[in-house]
């Protein structure tokens, strides 16, 4: 049985609950810092990855079937990784349009075909910190572009 | 008296570990967060330059255009300009163009089909420690831009 007076039994208690609460509060702003920062560059990585693989694609269409095999041959060997640059794109799918409204993985009319649009739909980040304080234990940051077969030359 | 002192000493030993520990964090939440930071800014930076490395005129007349070529491209990934002024300041702290790889890769012809840029050997000095990247970011882009064999930089 305890000797101590009840109102110094309930300070001692106190302390456990305060760091609780700062433990809480600190893996928040490490969470922040460290998972939103991870989010922010999977983002970037695959922004710039599906923007090239668009172009790569969409430089290789000419009108013809063939045309449309080297295009996906082109996103496929495109040499990017995501995650610090460490991991490589999975389940980058291209697709391909007369109209830039109908897509299609593989056109009937491959003669009418301008545009290529890449997505790098699955680039999904394991949430370290923020999952230990109620956050999502993974999040999926997905990417798309277009790019049309003449594009506009802005440098000279 | 003696248990208020004894109190006081607890006191003193609970700061002490619990600021240890609340520093550590803080450190690091600073050291990784900066980093990214940094790496983020390198990954839009390369990608900026590989995507105007793309679209630009390749001119070979000489060795020497293509090198002003390749400089011009590495001025574009470190200063977000092909031709910087002076006064212009890296788009990340200590960048400098040498540390810019630009790779071509060439048809059998010698007409370029895609173009390669990445950092080499940067350090990002995030106070409590540094962190070094080598061949990443790394973008490649098809090249898209006109060839002119014949011309030179101007």
């Amino acid at each position: 049985m305890s000797v101590l007076e009840p109102r110094k039994r309930a300070r001692r208690g106190f302390v456990l609950i305060a760091m609780c609460g700062c433990i809480f509060l600190l893996l928040a702003v490490v969470g922040l810092a460290f998972d939103l920062g991870r989010i922010y560059i999977t983002r970037n990585e695959a922004q710039v990855f599906t923007d090239a693989a668009s172009m790569a694609a969409a430089a290789q269409l000419d009108g013809t079937a063939a045309g449309v095999a080297r295009a996906k041959a082109a996103v496929e060997h495109l040499p990017a990784r995501w995650n610090l640059g460490t991991q490589p794109f999975a389940g980058v799918t291209a697709e391909f349009s007369a109209d830039g409204r109908r897509w299609d993985a593989e056109p009937d009319e491959v003669s009418e075909v301008k545009f290529a649009r890449v997505r790098a739909p699955d680039n999904r980040l394991d949430i370290i910190f923020l999952s230990a304080v109620g956050g999502p234990l993974n999040f999926n940051v997905p990417a798309q572009a277009v790019a049309a077969t003449n594009p506009v030359r802005l440098v000279e | 008296m003696k248990r208020r002192r004894f109190a006081r000493g607890h006191a003193m030993l609970e700061l002490a570990l619990s600021a240890g520990v609340m520093v550590t964090c803080l450190a690091g939440t600073f050291q990784f967060g900066y980093t990214f930071y940094v790496y983020n800014q390198l990954v839009t930076a390369v990608g900026n330059g590989a995507r105007y490395a793309a679209q630009r005129s390749y001119r070979a007349a000489t060795e020497r255009d293509i090198e002003l070529g390749n400089q011009a491209i590495r001025n574009m990934v470190v200063y977000g300009d092909a031709q910087p002024t002076a006064e212009l300041a890296p788009v990340t702290a200590g960048l400098k163009p040498e540390r810019v790889e630009v790779r071509w890769i060439l048809n059998d012809d010698g007409k370029p089909s895609a173009v390669n840029v990445t950092v080499r050997g940067y350090t990002v000095d995030a106070v409590f420690r540094s962190f070094t990247f080598d061949s990443r970011p790394m973008v490649e882009f098809p090249y898209v831009g006109r060839y002119a064999p014949g011309e030179s930089e101007r």
